[in-house]
C-alpha cells in the first residue's frame, strides 16, 4: 500500500506541467501512470478494508473484554485466543457445519441457476420479460425485508406454509415448528439463501449464454449431438469462466451467511444454528470476548482464502494465458 | 472486531464536539445541552417519563432530555457499543441481572458517596440495592421490581368447572387438563401457554425443588442445574408443558400477551405490568379486563408457592458522562417518591421503596404480584452472569428439553458445564 501511495505521490510530481519539456520524464510518468490511476481506489480500499483488517488481526492477539473495550486498551496474550478456539470441539463442529452449508448452497445455486438461465433462453419473449422482472424484483428486495417475509411464511403460529401444507392435505402442519429440527431449519434457510442468490446467477449466466455462437451449436447438432451433449461439450466449456466466477462469489457469500440465520431466528439462534459468522459475532457482541471473536473472524477469512484459492488461481491463470 | 465500533466512536466524537458548550454555565438556567437517557421498552409509562422531564425542565429549561427506548433482545450489544464510544448515554436503565457486568467493567459511575442524596434511599428494596452493589460500592439506583405469577381467564376456569385456583403443581396439571378437555375443539388452545425459551418462568420449578442455577465456593462457580433437585423441577415442568401448552417450543415470551389477548389461552406466567398489555386497546383486548385473575405459581408442596425470580431494573449513570450532576438530578426524580408512586399506580410495577409497597395492596391483581415478590430468588451475582444470558445457555437447554432433542440429564449437564465455564471466565 505504501508503495502505491508513494508511487502516486511521485507520479503527481512528474506529471506537473514543466516535465512536459523533458522527454525522460515522459517515459517515467508513463511507467507511473497505472499507479497514479490506481491510487484513489487503493486509498479507499486501504481505508475501508486494510485498516479494519489490520485492527481485527491486532485484536485477535489480545484479551479484549468489556473492561478493555471501555478503557480502549487490550492485554496482549499472543496466540492464546487461537489455541482456545482451535482446541474447542464446538469450533470444529461449526467449521464442518459452515462448510457443508456452503457446499449445499453453492451447488444448489449453480444448478438451479443454470437450469433457469437455460429456460430463460428458450421461452417466448413475454414470458422471458416476466421472469426477468421477477428475478430483478427479488434482487431489489433488501435482505432484511426478504428474510422477514420468509420468517412470516414459516411462522409457527401464523405461517402461510403451515396453512398451505395442511390445506393441501400433505399432512397436519398446524403448529409445525420448522426450526425445532436444525436439519429442517437449515433447509428453510437454504431456500431463502438460494432464492436470494438466484437472480444474479441467472442474469449473469443468460448474458453469457447469449454470447455462445449459434453456428457452433448448429454444427454440433448436425453432427448428431443431443441437447445434453450440446450443453456439456459446447456451451459449458465456453461459459466456464463465468461458472468459475459465479461459483467463487457464491462460495464467499454462502460461507459467511449471517443475516438470513440471524433474522430468521429472532437474533437469538440456538447453538445448533451457529455458522462461522454467527459464532464470531456471538463471541464478540454477546459474550463480550472481542479478542476471541476477532480470532474466529480471522480464521473465517483464512478458510475463505483457502476455499476460493483454487478458483482464483484458475481465473488468474486464464487471464495470464489470454494476455500472453 | 473493533472496527465495528469505530463508526459509533466517531459519531460519538462528533457529538462530543457538537455538544461542547453543554453544562458550561453554573446556574441551572444557563446549563444547556442534551441529556441522553436510555429506558427499556415497557418500563415507564409515557406519562411518567413526560412528568419527570417536565419537572426536570422546570429547573433546567435549556437542557434537552432525549429519552430513547431500547429493546430487551439486543440491549447488551447496544450498551457495549455505546460504552466503547466516548459519549455513551448519560443515564441507562439496566436490567438488575446486567448491572454487575457493567459495574465490574468500569462503565458505571460509583455513586456510593451520594446515596444519601437520593430520596427514600434508606428504604430502597433490599434485593435491588444488592443488585446495584458491586465490590461494596453502589453503582446504580433501584428503579422498579417485578415478579411473576400466573394470569388466568376466570371465565374459562368457570366454564371448565374449576372453582379454586391451583394450590399445587399437581393441581395445576389436573386443572389444566380439565381446561384442555373443555376446549378440545379449539386446536390452538393452550391451558398454560409456555414458550420454550421462557427461562424466568421455568426457574421457579427448579428453585421449588431445592435446585439452583449455580453455586459458589472458594471463589469458583459451579453450574448446578444437573443436580437431582433441579432435574426434578424440570421434569415436573416438562410434564406440564407437554400436556398443557401449544406454544412454540423454541419461541420466546415476548409476544405472549398479544397471544393471550386473542382468546385461545387460559393461563400465562407473567409480570404484573403485562395485565396492562393484555387489556391495552391497541395491543390487546380491553374487554378481558374483568375476566382476568392472578394466582401465585404453586409449589409441589400443596398450599405453598414456588420461589420466583425477582426481576427489575436499576438506573445507572455512565462513568463517561460529561453531565454527572444533571444525570443524577434526572435519576433522583424518576427514582423519587412522586414518580415511584406513579410507577406503582400507572405503571403497575413494584416500586423501588418499601414504604410504597402497599399502594397496590387493595388491587386484587397487582396485590398478588407484590405478595409473590416476598418469596423471591435472584441469579448468581457475578459480572459474567450477563454472558450466560446473552449466550442463551438456559434458553437453549429448555428448548432441548421441551423438544425432546436431549434428555433432561444430558441437557442439564451440558448447560451446567457451560455455566461453570462462563461464570469462571476472566472477564
Amino acid at each position: 500500500m505504501n508503495d502505491a501511495s508513494a508511487a502516486a505521490a511521485a507520479g503527481h510530481g512528474r506529471l506537473a506541467l514543466p516535465t512536459l519539456f523533458r522527454p525522460w520524464a515522459w517515459r517515467l510518468s508513463a511507467g507511473a501512470a497505472p499507479y497514479v490511476l490506481l491510487a484513489p481506489a487503493m486509498l479507499v480500499l486501504a481505508g475501508v478494508l486494510l485498516y479494519p483488517l489490520a485492527s481485527l488481526l491486532a485484536l485477535s492477539f489480545q484479551h479484549y473484554g468489556l473492561r478493555q473495550l471501555i478503557a480502549h486498551s487490550g492485554e496482549w496474550v499472543g496466540l492464546d485466543n487461537y489455541t482456545t478456539v482451535l482446541r474447542d470441539g464446538f469450533f470444529w463442529k461449526v467449521v464442518l457445519r459452515s462448510t457443508a452449508f456452503a457446499a449445499v448452497n453453492v451447488a444448489l445455486t449453480m444448478v438451479v441457476g443454470t437450469l433457469m438461465a437455460l429456460l430463460l433462453e428458450r421461452v417466448h419473449r413475454p414470458v422471458r420479460v416476466l421472469l426477468t422482472a421477477g428475478l430483478v424484483l427479488v434482487w431489489a428486495t433488501p435482505v432484511v425485508v426478504a428474510v422477514d417475509l420468509w420468517q412470516w411464511m414459516f411462522d409457527f403460529e401464523f405461517g402461510v406454509m403451515n396453512w398451505l401444507l395442511t390445506h393441501l392435505g400433505i399432512g397436519n402442519y398446524i403448529h409445525h415448528n420448522w426450526f425445532a429440527n436444525p436439519l429442517e431449519g437449515f433447509a428453510v434457510i437454504t431456500v431463502v439463501v438460494v432464492w436470494g442468490a438466484l437472480p444474479f446467477v441467472v442474469i449473469t449466466l443468460s448474458a453469457g449464454l447469449s454470447q455462445v455462437p449459434r453456428d457452433l451449436i448448429e454444427a454440433a447438432e448436425v453432427d448428431g449431438a443431443n441437447p445434453l451433449h450440446v450443453f456439456w461439450f459446447v456451451v459449458a466449456p465456453i461459459l466456464r469462466p463465468v461458472f468459475v466466477i459465479l461459483a467463487t462469489l457464491s462460495t464467499i457469500w454462502d460461507f459467511k451467511v449471517f443475516d438470513q440465520v440471524w433474522i430468521m431466528l429472532n437474533q437469538r439462534p440456538a447453538a445448533d444454528y451457529f455458522l462461522l459468522g454467527i459464532y464470531s459475532f456471538s463471541e464478540s457482541f454477546r459474550v463480550t470476548q472481542y479478542g476471541l471473536g476477532a480470532a474466529l473472524a480471522v480464521i473465517l477469512v483464512l478458510l475463505l482464502a483457502i476455499a476460493t484459492s483454487g478458483y482464483v488461481r484458475h481465473y488468474l491463470g486464464r487471464l495470464e494465458g489470454e494476455g500472453a | 472486531m473493533r472496527f465495528k465500533t469505530l463508526p459509533v466512536a466517531l459519531f460519538g466524537a462528533l457529538l462530543a464536539v457538537a455538544g461542547c458548550s453543554s453544562s458550561a454555565g453554573n446556574t441551572p438556567a444557563q446549563e444547556s445541552g442534551t441529556l441522553t437517557v436510555w429506558l427499556m421498552n415497557g418500563s415507564a409509562p409515557q406519562s411518567v417519563v413526560d412528568g419527570v422531564n417536565a419537572d426536570f425542565n422546570a429547573k433546567h429549561p435549556n437542557v434537552k432530555v432525549d429519552v430513547q427506548i431500547q429493546q430487551w433482545s439486543d440491549v447488551t450489544t447496544k450498551l457495549d457499543t455505546a460504552y466503547a464510544g466516548s459519549t455513551p448515554p448519560d443515564v441507562v436503565e439496566l436490567g438488575n441481572t446486567l448491572v454487575a457486568k457493567y459495574a465490574a467493567a468500569g462503565a458505571l459511575e460509583d455513586i456510593s458517596g451520594k446515596k444519601g442524596s437520593f430520596e427514600g434511599s434508606a428504604s430502597w428494596l433490599q434485593s435491588l440495592t444488592e443488585s446495584c452493589t458491586f465490590g461494596g460500592k453502589l453503582y446504580c439506583v433501584p428503579y422498579y421490581a417485578g415478579s411473576r405469577a400466573v394470569i388466568y381467564r376466570k371465565d374459562m376456569f368457570t366454564a371448565a368447572g374449576i372453582t379454586n385456583t391451583p394450590a399445587s403443581t399437581d393441581e395445576l396439571l389436573t386443572d389444566g387438563q380439565k381446561l384442555m378437555t373443555a376446549n378440545a375443539s379449539d386446536s390452538n388452545f393452550s391451558a398454560l401457554y409456555f414458550p420454550g425459551k421462557y427461562w424466568y418462568a421455568a426457574a421457579p420449578f427448579v428453585w421449588d425443588f431445592g435446585g439452583d442455577i449455580a453455586t459458589q465456593s472458594g471463589g469458583q462457580w459451579k453450574g448446578s442445574l444437573d443436580s437431582s433437585q433441579a432435574q426434578q423441577g424440570l421434569t415436573s415442568l416438562k410434564g406440564i408443558v407437554d400436556k398443557l401448552s401449544r406454544a412454540d417450543k423454541t419461541g420466546d415470551e415476548l409476544k405472549q400477551d398479544q397471544a393471550f389477548a386473542q382468546g385461545h389461552i387460559a393461563m400465562i406466567v407473567a409480570n404484573g405490568w403485562e395485565v396492562g398489555v393484555i387489556t391495552d386497546p391497541k395491543a390487546g383486548d380491553p374487554s378481558l379486563k374483568d375476566k382476568l385473575g392472578v394466582f401465585p405459581i404453586p409449589s409441589h408442596t400443596a398450599g405453598k408457592t414456588a420461589p420466583v425470580f425477582l426481576g427489575g431494573s436499576d438506573l445507572g449513570i455512565s462513568a463517561k458522562s460529561k453531565m454527572q450532576g444533571l444525570a443524577q438530578e434526572w435519576v433522583k426524580l424518576l427514582a423519587g417518591v412522586k414518580f415511584q408512586t406513579q410507577m406503582a399506580t400507572v405503571g403497575q410495577v413494584i416500586p423501588n421503596n418499601t414504604t410504597l409497597l402497599d399502594l397496590n395492596a387493595n388491587n386484587p391483581l397487582l396485590g398478588t404480584f407484590a405478595a409473590a415478590a416476598k418469596n423471591s430468588r435472584f441469579v448468581p451475582n457475578s459480572p459474567n452472569w450477563a454472558n450466560v444470558e446473552s449466550a442463551n445457555v438456559l434458553q437453549d437447554m429448555l428448548v432441548s428439553i421441551f423438544t425432546g432433542k436431549q434428555t433432561i440429564p444430558a441437557a442439564t449437564s451440558a448447560a451446567s458445564s457451560q455455566i461453570s465455564t462462563i461464570l469462571n471466565a476472566k472477564s
